[in-house]
């Protein structure tokens, strides 16, 4: 088949990606862009696909983009990339299409890790990762006569799931190998009273173990999986929600994989200038050698944005925020993340007045590196960029970590404290009597 | 672009604005005694804070980069192209408060009766704002953000001015082509 030439082309069609896209033609409008993605759909929220396959949402508000809006945004949908050849800045794509480029943004994204035990043999029917629309429509569809749910993962993908497909009336159990849900961002302590949250909604939680596994009916459809701890769970439904392992086959050779790592600088460039790397796919490298990225989607489509502006320009400019912040609202509880425990922090927390009111804060050196808001999370913005902004915090930690309900932190004078006084006029007419 | 301005001098806490916002944006009734009775209670978009002896009424910013806009996830903020405000469309919010947690000055509120993410939207589409008409001190006014390069440019003349010991119009700005 032919071959096209582009300004920019952005492989991966995700938050990261799509925005990456826009931003460059945005910034630079002669600028022609061709985005490549292995869906056949784009433009599209992913994270309201736990919502969508409960059947909480009508498709239409899953969308937010349709290819053919801009005609200098060209797309290849429904394809893959096979190689990439960097002395000849191109791409050649399954198709058989060969495409070359100025600059190329890698926004590949990740995709569910596999568990081990559908490894070895095939995958039965009824066995979803939770990833992308085209499954989701499947899930959907599978779900009215499946109706009992295995989901695996208790991180935020699976836990939002579980709650979604719960409230929606199916029966859902929930599995997570560590100890606690949401093990990557939240203290056992702080992780207790959530469970208890799910589990008084109906959903079963059953944290230390995992699926070594399956049984199928004659049609090949899952029927019933075990857990490690030899307990068999009925199932007609298993939905996959952990891990994201970026699929980076296709950059073998092109030397800008380290250790099978995605590596970026902080302008997001790659060891080569004119290839940057967004999202879920890459690690980002700081001064002094740490390796992040937080793999959020407020941070999916800040690097995006970013890698688009900086594709044409001789000064890229680096990322300001990379903190791991997200937000989740489990079924009338708010959390709050503000990041993991990172090594060597300590842990400071409060619980607040009533059960399922909880701060918790990983600090280190005086500054905040991470923590949690659950139930009461007014604050919470000035205090991401409190954290974000390093300031040490250790002479007013405590009352930080005391739950207010005010737009503004432990600083600044709340009007609760305020005495408040009503003197009651008497109605005219009413005097002496 | 017109954003609401807050004099710091002028404000003395009243809250006056709030109550405006509360029951002009909010309620159902329109009046602050139909409003009060109204549940869920209608929620204010301003807010007056203020430490050590100084007060001042704060809500969005509508920042140039703002950081809810990275962090809605169903595209429910969303810049408006005409008045290049930040808004909530209702319709998609789903109260996940992940904007919240992104905004540095605090000022989206969660409203968990309803579900929705309150936000000032400078009342864009009424003839002015709710809080601006109501402030008793007049610490609240509506100016362009364009035209603060104006004032600051009158700003650096003055000062320029003074330095010199010119009197009246005899300095010139050299970096405006004024």
């Amino acid at each position: 088949m032919g071959t096209a030439n582009y300004d920019l082309v952005v492989v991966g069609g995700g938050a990261a990606g799509l925005n990456a896209a826009f931003s460059c033609r945005e910034r630079f409008p002669e600028k022609r862009v061709l985005l490549v993605d292995r869906e056949s759909e784009i433009g599209y929220y992913r994270t309201l696909l736990p919502m969508f396959m409960a059947g909480n949402l009508t498709e239409d508000k899953l969308f937010f983009w349709k290819p053919g809006d801009d005609e200098n945004l060209d797309t290849r949908l429904g394809v893959q990339v096979r190689t990439l050849d960097r002395t000849a800045k191109s791409l050649t794509l399954d198709s058989g299409e060969t495409i070359g480029y100025a600059r190329l943004i890698l926004a590949c994204g990740g995709h569910p890790v596999v568990p081990p035990v559908f490894e070895r043999a095939v995958t039965p029917e009824g066995v979803f990762p939770v990833r992308g629309l085209s499954v989701a429509r499947e899930i959907k569809d599978w779900l009215p006569d499946h109706r009992d749910i295995v989901v695996l993962g208790g991180g935020l993908v699976g836990s939002k799931t579980s709650v979604f497909l719960r409230l929606a009336g199916f029966g859902v159990t929930l599995v997570e190998k560590e100890s606690h849900i949401l093990p990557t961002v939240l203290s056992a302590d702080t992780a207790r009273p959530l469970q208890r949250h799910l589990e008084n909604m109906g959903v079963q939680v059953k944290t230390s173990t995992t699926i070594d596994q399956f049984k199928a009916d004659g049609n090949g459809a899952v029927t019933s999986v075990r857990l490690a701890t030899g307990e068999w769970l009925p199932c007609g439904t298993f939905l996959v929600g952990i891990g994201s392992a970026p699929d980076l086959g296709f950059l073998q050779g092109a030397g800008l994989v380290e250790d099978g790592e995605l590596i970026v600088s902080p302008t997001l460039q790659t060891v080569d200038p004119e290839i940057f790397g967004v999202g879920d796919a890459i690690y980002i490298r700081v001064a002094g050698g740490d390796k992040h990225n937080p793999w959020t989607w407020p941070q999916a489509v800040n690097q995006g944005k970013l890698a688009g502006a900086n594709a044409f320009v001789t000064s890229p400019v680096p990322l300001k925020r990379t903190t791991r912040v997200n937000a989740q609202n489990i079924a009338g509880v708010p959390i709050m993340i503000l990041g993991g425990p990172g090594v060597g922090s300590s842990v400071e927390a409060r619980p607040g007045p009533g059960d399922g009111v909880w701060r918790e804060f990983f600090m280190h050196d005086g500054r905040i590196v991470g923590g949690a808001l659950v139930g009461d999370i007014a604050g919470a913005g000035p205090l991401h960029f409190t954290m974000a902004g390093g300031e040490d915090v250790s002479e007013v930690a405590d009352d930080l970590l005391v739950p207010r309900t005010r737009a503004f932190g432990a600083s600044a004078w709340s009007s609760l404290g305020q005495a408040r006084r009503a003197t009651i006029i008497p109605a005219k007419g009413n005097d002496g009597c | 672009m017109d954003v609401i301005a807050v004099h710091v001098d002028r404000c003395v806490g009243c809250k006056t604005c709030e109550l405006a916002c509360a029951v002009e944006r909010g309620s159902e009734g329109k009046t602050l005694l139909s409003a009060v009775r109204e549940a869920p209670q209608p929620q204010t978009r301003v807010r007056v804070e203020g430490a050590g002896g100084v007060s001042f009424a704060i809500q969005c910013r509508h920042c140039a980069d703002a950081p809810c806009l990275d962090a809605c996830l169903t595209g429910a903020l969303a810049r408006d192209a005409a008045t290049g405000l930040v808004r909530v469309n209702d319709d998609r919010c789903i109260g996940c408060w992940t904007c919240v947690m992104f905004c540095p000055y605090g000022v989206i509120f969660p409203w968990p009766e309803r579900k929705l993410a309150l936000k000032c939207d400078r009342c864009m589409h009424m003839e002015s704002s709710a809080c601006v008409d109501s402030c008793p001190t007049s610490a609240l006014e509506i100016v362009n953000v364009d035209k603060l390069a104006d004032a600051m440019a009158e700003k650096r003349r003055s000062a320029a001015m003074a330095a010199s010991g010119i009197a009246a119009d005899g300095a010139v700005l050299l970096d405006l082509a004024k």
